[in-house]
């Protein structure tokens, strides 16, 4: 591959500046997550943390060194690959508290999941580049959208993951919504949709039908399924305006918020630096956001702005989900916080997609066919 | 890309922006509702969820008598607590622990299961029950040190003190009366705990502030004069075959109470057992028709206002005066003719009063009654006091008026007429009775102090002079009521009164059931002390002056030989000299509690250091350091310890420290 001295100038300084604030930021908190004043002890969690942020680097690295349009043309392999993981997950996967989501591979645990996000976002938008038609799409042709998006749904719904599902669906309706669908053709999806919650209610699994209900009543088993969102509020809200301070937060030290240092994450950060770090931290993201929106409208291409869309909204949508869910708007589905959360397959998927953004942006200006 | 094609991307986009931008200040909204808005409640609740507090009494102060000797005194008793979450077999913990302190399993159960991490079994147990309880070491049970009242003296003023009850309230006597100064702030021990209410580190803090330190008692009682009054008391109670006896002894010149005894007895230490009713103190609470020990202020008016002299001579009526529907009798069927006015009180004539009396009018008679106190609360700082009872003047019949002179038809109570009786030994001057000289705080230094309290000028010192003449020829004349009060070279001034008790059943005074009393002072010159001796319905010598003069002789005499009639040995109260006054350093002498948040510096060598909140190493360490030896029981923090933190340490340097890894 020849080097393009414009690669290097084009780099893009500000979005790598904020990944890695807001990773250190998620670095800071997994440590106090991870101390404990009853044992005066602490974990060595985010010294692994330390680690995936560094393996992310790398791949980010990877991620941005091979033209996005290389990539991209490969893009239907690599969602076949990341179709068979998962099908591997299926019948050999690993399986912790009830629910079988990785694989083994040489010591380590490996969340497909994680990475079909990535490769639904690269493969759908290889599809509408692919066909593209310019002007809003009708339900007749979304039906190979929907079966690309479909598949790795359902195998990761009978995980189950209802999270990731969820998410994927997003990304799906996020991308599909952004190139334009047409509003009679909306209005039948969404009543379809409607049809079908009864029944996706009856394929649900009885934890997640729990989980649903307490969201509408926390307090009606604030021991058990609502135990997780009232010590997340508490610990939220204990934190006040200003919080309580670096490795004072009491909920999250005294072990009384569950899940810590993955989908609770923001109620450790949020107890100790108050609303005031809360703001902060969503400002940061928000600025992530919009940086990714940035590329996405300056991109050469209509494949490169659809990518930076669904990675944008990736983060995005991850990010609203998991607050929601531990200030309580939401009900809890296992979703991490992007960067924040404690997680080696989430942490260098996100890099990835982070690394393609930059591929995106530092391409912008290389003209050639 | 066309720049069509980019208006619509830029669309899109801004639509996507909006969107997101939308959902974020959803999420913002809702932290600042969270965190901003319900932050405090929120704030409470997180801080309930992770503290647990426990209360415990913190020691009550001391009670003293004038001379430092402790009345009343707080020691550590255990009590049993458990951890229900750490029994392991709840069943049978429940039988063992109910075999030792003598409960009932089912309730031990029933406590169990009523809390999750903690319940007292059993306040405050007997030592032996609490070796047993140490002994048998079950899970999840574990003892406590809490403070328990006890009385040194046993019954020994035990009226006066009164109780504490088991929560370390005050309930009967000085014990309620100063209820907010002998308690101090109950000790709140917090405890930071995590979600599995395991581990847990005790720090000790206070409720609310500056700790309020208890404060410690000094009465102006006489120890030595209360239990030689108590037991004269108790002797001629018994010798005569009485219901009942009281006797207070006083300082005429402050109002300040020597001594006050009721009898039967009654032990504070076992108040729950013996019946809180019996704890009554009647000297204070009871009142009764004085008799003839109310003549003397009937003369006290009479001198007074100059309507007669001690040489003018009543008409005695030879024993019978008829007042309108009313013949009036003297005592014992006696029948005396004319009599000198000192002749009246000395022998105790009743018709020789009611002549003093018409003599004086009943407004005069009822100004001075009034005047001595009666009929009215005498402020002594005791719960419970009465008033008596003294009907208005203008409802008073002539009988009234007549029976009154000789102590019949009003009611007194026995403080009022001592503290009545001491204003004619003080010159007049009526002293307002108190039993509290002062408080003092756990270093001996001085919180408040009462100074005596005269109330009024009664009558003139001169006609006191000449009252507690004709009252000491009551005495000292070998015809006198009073003869048998006698004592060798004192000159007592004195009055005995034998009082009818209404029987209600038939409406009229009895002859059968009466009250017999003694009232006194000496010496006549400079009088020092006076006393009071009732004695309640005694069967033999059912005459004041045979029955109870004796008592105030005994008593009299032997206080004369403790004290050589200077009783005022001991000025308390006498700022620069405190610290060398032999009796206020046995009052600071009592090893002091020094709280531990006081500073490091206070914590000198000899003093106890604080293992509480310790680990077993930290606390072996710290011993070591001090060279004491150390009793280790239990595991996790140290919760308790014996000796408390701060006490001085002499030669046994030797702690036992509890431990415990539950609350």
């Amino acid at each position: 591959m020849k080097f393009d001295r414009r690669l290097f100038v084009n780099f893009d300084w500000t979005l790598l500046f904020l990944v890695l604030a807001v990773s250190l930021i998620g670095l800071i908190n997994i440590y106090s997550s991870g101390v404990n004043q009853a044992y005066s002890g602490q974990d060595f969690l985010y010294m692994k943390q330390v680690q995936w942020i560094i393996v992310g680097l790398v791949f980010m690295i990877m991620a941005f060194s091979i033209d996005y349009r290389l990539i991209s043309r490969y893009a239907y392999l690599i969602y076949a690959f990341s179709i068979l993981l998962l099908v591997v997950v299926f019948f050999y996967g690993y399986a912790t508290r009830g629910s079988q989501r990785w694989i083994l591979v040489g010591g380590f645990t490996f969340q497909p999941s994680e990475l079909v996000k990535l490769t639904l976002i690269l493969v759908l938008a290889r599809y509408f580049d692919d066909h593209r038609i310019h002007k809003a799409y009708r339900l007749r042709e979304l039906f190979i959208p929907v079966l690309i998006m479909l598949v790795p749904f359902l195998l990761i719904l009978k995980q189950p993951d209802l999270g990731t599902a969820l998410v994927l669906f997003i990304i799906f309706c996020s991308v599909t919504l952004f190139i334009g669908v047409q509003w009679k053709s909306l209005t039948w999806a969404a009543l379809t949709g409607l049809l079908l919650i009864p029944m996706g209610w009856y394929f649900l699994k009885d934890y997640q039908k729990e989980r649903i209900m307490t969201f509408f009543n926390p307090d009606s088993d604030p021991l058990g399924a609502g135990y997780h969102v009232i010590q997340s509020i508490i610990a939220i809200g204990s934190g006040g305006f200003v919080g309580k301070g670096f490795l004072k937060g009491t909920q999250t030290q005294l072990r009384f918020l569950p899940e810590r240092h993955t989908d609770f994450i923001f109620s450790v950060f949020a107890e100790e630096w108050g609303f005031l770090g809360g703001i902060f931290l969503l400002v940061m993201f928000m600025a992530l956001i919009l940086w990714g929106l940035k590329i996405a409208l300056h991109s050469r291409d209509f494949n490169g702005t659809l990518i930076s869309v669904g990675i944008t909204a990736l983060i995005f949508w991850e990010v609203f989900i998991n607050i929601g869910m531990v200030l309580g708007m939401l009900p809890v589905v296992g979703i991490p916080l992007p960067f924040l959360s404690y997680g080696g397959s989430s942490m260098v998927i996100l890099m990835i997609s982070i690394g393609l953004l930059m591929n995106i942006s530092m391409r912008r200006f290389i003209l050639q066919p | 890309m066309t720049t069509e094609s980019k208006k619509w991307l830029r669309f899109r986009l801004a639509t996507l922006l909006l969107c997101f931008l939308v959902l974020f200040i959803a999420l913002i909204t809702r932290a600042f509702q969270i965190q901003v808005l319900n932050g405090q409640s929120l704030k409470v609740r997180a801080d309930r969820q992770h503290t647990t507090t426990l209360r415990s009494e913190s020691e009550r102060g001391i009670v003293f008598d004038r001379n430092g000797e402790k009345l009343a005194a707080s020691i550590m008793a255990d009590s049993v607590c458990a951890d229900p979450s750490k029994v392991v077999n709840l069943e049978e913990t429940a039988r063992k622990i109910a075999s030792i302190l003598d409960l009932d399993q089912g309730t031990i159960l029933k406590k169990f299961s009523g809390s999750k991490n903690f319940c007292w079994i059993a306040r405050k147990i007997t030592p032996d029950q609490a070796a047993l309880v140490e002994k048998v070491d079950l899970d999840g049970i574990f003892l406590i040190k809490e403070p328990k009242r006890f009385y040194p003296n046993g019954e020994l003023a035990g009226h006066l003190i009164g109780f504490v009850g088991l929560d370390a309230k005050g309930l009967e006597g000085l014990e309620l009366k100063y209820d907010d100064y002998l308690k101090g702030a109950p000790e709140k021990l917090t405890w930071t705990r995590d979600a599995k209410g395991k581990r847990l580190y005790p720090r000790v803090e206070y409720a609310g502030g500056q700790p309020k330190e208890s404060t410690n008692l000094i009465l102006t009682i006489d120890n030595r004069i209360q239990h030689l009054v108590e037991s004269q008391l108790k002797e001629a109670v018994k010798a005569k075959g009485a219901k009942g006896g009281l006797a207070v002894v006083m300082d005429p010149k402050t109002g300040e109470i020597l001594a006050l005894a009721n009898e039967l007895g009654f032990d504070p230490n076992t108040f729950s057992k013996s019946g809180a009713a019996k704890g009554k103190n009647k000297v204070i609470t009871d009142c009764f028709d004085p008799g003839s020990t109310f003549k003397p202020f009937l003369a006290a008016g009479a001198l007074e206002e100059g309507v007669v002299k001690e040489t003018d001579r009543f008409y005695c009526e030879n024993g019978k005066y008829a007042i309108a529907d009313r013949v009036i009798h003297e005592a014992q069927r006696k029948r005396h003719g004319y009599l000198a006015f000192s002749d009246i009180i000395k022998y105790s004539s009743n018709i020789g009063s009611v002549k003093v009396s018409e003599r004086l009018g009943k407004e005069k008679f009822y100004q001075y009654i009034t005047k001595f106190g009666f009929g009215a609360k005498t402020g002594i700082d005791l719960p419970g006091e009465t008033a008596g009872l003294l009907r208005p003047v203008q409802n008073w019949t002539r009988v009234d008026a007549a029976t009154i002179a000789f102590g019949q038809g009003i009611s007194v109570t026995a403080i009022q007429l001592i503290t009545a009786l001491s204003a004619i030994a003080n010159q007049g001057v009526l002293m307002k009775p108190y039993i509290v000289r002062g408080l003092v705080d756990k270093k001996g230094q001085i919180v408040k102090k009462y100074a005596p309290t005269p109330v009024r000028q009664v009558i003139s010192p001169r006609t006191a002079k000449r009252l507690t003449a004709i009252m000491t020829s009551v005495v000292g004349d070998a015809d006198g009521t009073g003869k048998n009060a006698r004592i060798v070279n004192v000159n007592v001034a004195g009055k005995t009164g034998t009082s009818q008790k209404f029987d209600f059943a038939r409406r009229a005074y009895s002859s059968e059931r009466v009250r017999t009393s003694f009232m006194g002072f000496f010496p006549a010159e400079d009088p020092q002390v006076a006393i009071l001796v009732i004695l309640d319905e005694p069967q033999r010598d059912k005459w004041g002056g045979v029955a109870s003069a004796p008592v105030f002789k005994n008593i009299a005499e032997q206080i004369l030989t403790c004290f050589k009639t200077n009783i005022r040995e001991n000025p308390v109260f006498e700022e620069e000299k405190i610290n060398r006054d032999m009796k206020i350093k046995l009052v600071s002498a009592v090893p002091v509690i020094t709280r531990h948040k006081a500073a490091p510096g206070d914590m000198e060598e000899a003093s106890m250091p604080d293992f509480r909140g310790m680990t077993i190493r930290d606390a072996l360490r710290k011993a070591r350091e001090k060279g004491i030896e150390l009793n280790v029981s239990g595991n996790g923090w140290a919760v308790s310890q014996v000796p408390a933190p701060g006490v001085a340490i002499a030669e046994l340097r030797y702690c036992t420290v509890s431990f415990s890894t539950g609350n």
